[in-house]
């Protein structure tokens, strides 16, 4: 059985995952609603860096079988899915005057919109970076893993991004005003704690890491106006996994969705016939459960 | 009540009188292209009946988020399931068992839905609002898999073919539309119209429809002013609040999701005898946002608003295409329909969000209605949302 496989596929898939429920978790404790936006902000990102990325190119020299103009492309990916959706939260979400079901569903027409401008810009059809695909890395082809450079670029700069986040929340001034916000808004408010500023800085920061996700997707898979939408449910999944509004139960929980999903292939290797084709129906049903068991997930707090 | 048309107009309230005119102006416009040759009869039947088929989708889903306020994003899978289990049994094609009466059809495709409404319900009905709309997605997403990838069942794919028209067996309506004399009729300054065999059909589709409807009206009307319906309406309102007056607030969500999800079960069965085809883009989750798109622009919890709705809907599906096909826009229809349902969504919950024919007098007896009008109470004191 290529476990192995399996589990560094599953690693490459995880990080991608992290990186969109992440953003989807801190939204979802600061601005208290269901993002249904946030899968259509990860394409948002990924088509900005296609569209860069083919004006720089192959500039310069490549790192990890990628050349640096993909980096200046997922740097742009990332400004823009942040930019469009701090837009959104100013032009859209902050008139309504609606509660957080209101505010779901009028998520759901932006989440059209998204992916409506994305569609009418590039077409409907599959598309990808046009980087040459690599070969397998030699020194791992003995031990049953097939991974390629690229992959390892995922889960490298995923790894920078999530260390990155954790020493913002941790170690600087906006990071304790995030948590003391998304810990009770209105204490945080008479403290002196400019909410509103808070809140816009973390759709910035969240839609960003939405933003980077979707490039990396965009790599691993290839791109289409509805790859956002297609694992928003994913996401979903690993947000409620790890507890709606804990920013690092969603690191563990967006670490389980995405192996689970990768593993799902060893359920028929061991006589399950479910195939790889219930990979997402599988992370559902897991999802539906955990609500059911352990709604507040698995770093949620006490219930509210 | 008075007939007098003039005082029923004053009567009307402004969203009211905007609807009035926004559907006289539609009928003008449909009424004209009829008149033109611009659009076939049976065409408009045709439209006439998905319609009906997106207003008995949008009361489904009143029942459930109008009434109850459950958060329902499944509603593709309901309609998928009632349209494939009609299909299963009376389609030529069906890898189950083909060739049954379509009324059998209709039987087994709303048991069908029934029986998944209480399975996604169990688990999904004790959370959150926004949990359920989440789980609800992800379990339509699983049904739709389902029936993708369970070929020896479902044909997957492909798709199921050959499906009878509903009133086939019948005594007099199964041959109905052969038995009409082809009509022709010279429009005085337009196209000759004819009148056939598929005009009969379509004819007799709307029919069909016009009785689902109209079913489900009374019955949802009935029940929405019943006891039953006063606690869904508290359970929208404030569910501690049922909880504390002594109801079972899980069992009346859970026969609210059931009613909603067999009505929408009912508009597939229609549907798959309709389009005599179905395949699993019929689960497509766009299917379950068209009609939350109907329900929040009627106005939620209000049966004529989703009526309303059911009009728009069509008309942005239609529209699009026409504007496409006529060359105004150089895009491609799908993502027009998709900003197109897109901003009216987002418009909607910024400039209205309680619709805009949020419910008035439906929730009112239509006896306490008379007794006020016969003392002689103004009628605009009676208009105001009875939820505010």
């Amino acid at each position: 059985m290529p476990v192995l496989e399996y589990l560094a596929n599953g690693l490459v898939f995880s990080s991608i995952i992290v990186l969109a429920s992440i953003g989807l978790s801190l939204v979802y404790s600061i601005a208290d609603f269901a993002n249904f936006a946030h899968g259509d902000t990860m394409t948002v990102g990924a088509y900005a860096a296609l569209a860069t990325f083919g004006v720089v190119g192959g500039l310069g020299v490549s790192v990890l079988g990628l050349p640096l103009g993909f980096f200046v492309a997922l740097a742009v990916g990332v400004v823009t899915a942040a930019v469009v959706a701090a837009a959104t939260h100013k032009l859209v979400y902050e008139s309504l005057d609606t509660d957080s079901i209101g505010l779901l569903i009028t998520s759901i027409g932006v989440a059209f919109v998204y992916r409506a401008l994305v569609q009418i810009r590039f077409g409907s059809d599959f598309t990808g970076f046009g980087i040459q695909v690599l070969r397998p890395i030699e020194a791992l082809v003995p031990y049953g893993v097939r991974v390629t450079q690229h992959d390892v670029a995922i889960v490298v700069s995923a790894a920078l991004l999530v260390g990155g986040l954790h020493l913002l929340l941790q170690h600087t001034d906006l990071g304790r005003k995030m948590r003391a916000t998304a810990d009770n808004p209105d204490l945080a408010r008479v403290s002196g704690i400019r909410t509103a500023r808070v809140k816009l800085w973390t759709w910035l920061i969240g839609a960003g890491l939405a933003g980077a996700g979707g490039v990396f997707l965009g790599l691993y898979n290839q791109l289409s106006p509805r790859m956002g939408f297609n694992i928003l449910l994913v996401v979903f999944a690993a947000v409620i996994l790890g507890g709606i509004g804990s920013v690092y139960g969603a690191m563990l929980g967006g670490f389980l969705i995405g192996m689970i999903n990768q593993l799902t292939p060893l359920l028929s290797d061991v006589g399950i016939p479910i195939g790889i084709e219930y990979a997402n129906a599988v992370a559902f049903v897991i999802m539906v459960a955990v609500l059911l068991v352990r709604p507040n997930g698995i770093a949620g707090e006490a219930a509210t | 009540m008075d007939l007098d048309p003039r005082a029923a107009w004053a009567g009307l309230t402004r969203a009211e009188r905007g609807v009035v005119g926004f559907v006289a102006a539609l009928a003008a416009l449909l009424v004209f292209g009829l008149l033109t040759g611009g659009l076939a009869p049976t065409y408009f039947l045709y439209l006439l009946g998905l319609v009906g088929m997106y207003v008995l989708l949008s009361f489904g889903l009143n029942a459930q988020w109008g009434y109850t306020g459950l958060i329902n994003f499944s509603v593709a899978a309901f309609f998928g399931l009632g349209a494939y289990g009609t299909a299963l049994l009376t389609a030529d094609s069906s890898p189950i068992a083909g060739g049954f009466n379509p009324l059998v059809g209709l039987v087994v495709g709303l048991a069908l839905a029934a029986v998944v409404a209480v399975v996604i319900g169990v688990p999904t009905l004790r959370l959150r609002a926004d949990y359920l709309a989440i789980a609800s997605l992800g379990l339509a997403e699983v049904v739709r898999l389902i029936v993708l990838n369970q070929r020896e069942w479902t044909n997957g794919s492909a798709g199921l073919r050959g499906l009878p028209g509903f009133f086939e067996g019948w005594p007099v309506l199964a041959t109905f539309p052969e038995a009409m004399p082809g009509l022709r009729i010279a429009v005085p300054f337009g196209a000759t119209i004819l009148l056939e065999t598929p005009f009969w059909q379509a004819l007799l589709n709307v029919g069909l429809v016009g009785v689902f409807v109209g079913a489900s009206y009374l019955l949802l009307g009935r029940v929405h002013r019943s006891p039953w319906g006063r606690v869904l309406r508290t359970i929208r309102a404030d569910e501690d609040l049922a909880e504390a007056l002594g109801k079972d607030t899980y069992a009346f969500k859970m026969q609210s999701f059931v009613l909603g999800s067999v009505i929408m079960a009912l508009a597939g069965v229609f549907y798959a005898h309709l389009n005599l085809f179905v395949s699993p883009g019929d689960f497509e989750p766009i299917n379950t946002f068209y009609v939350w798109i109907a329900v929040i622009l009627g106005g939620s919890g209000s049966n004529r608003g989703a009526m309303f709705g059911g009009f728009v809907v069509i008309a942005i599906r239609e529209g699009t295409r026409f504007l496409n096909g006529a060359g105004f826009v150089p895009l491609d229809v799908a993502p027009l329909r998709l900003l197109v349902i897109g901003l009216l969504i987002v418009a909607v919950m910024r400039f209205r969000p309680q619709g805009v024919l949020p419910p008035q007098r439906e929730l009112i007896w239509p006896g306490a209605l008379g007794d006020a009008d016969d003392a002689g109470t103004p009628r605009s004191a009676e208009r105001g949302d009875p939820r505010e």
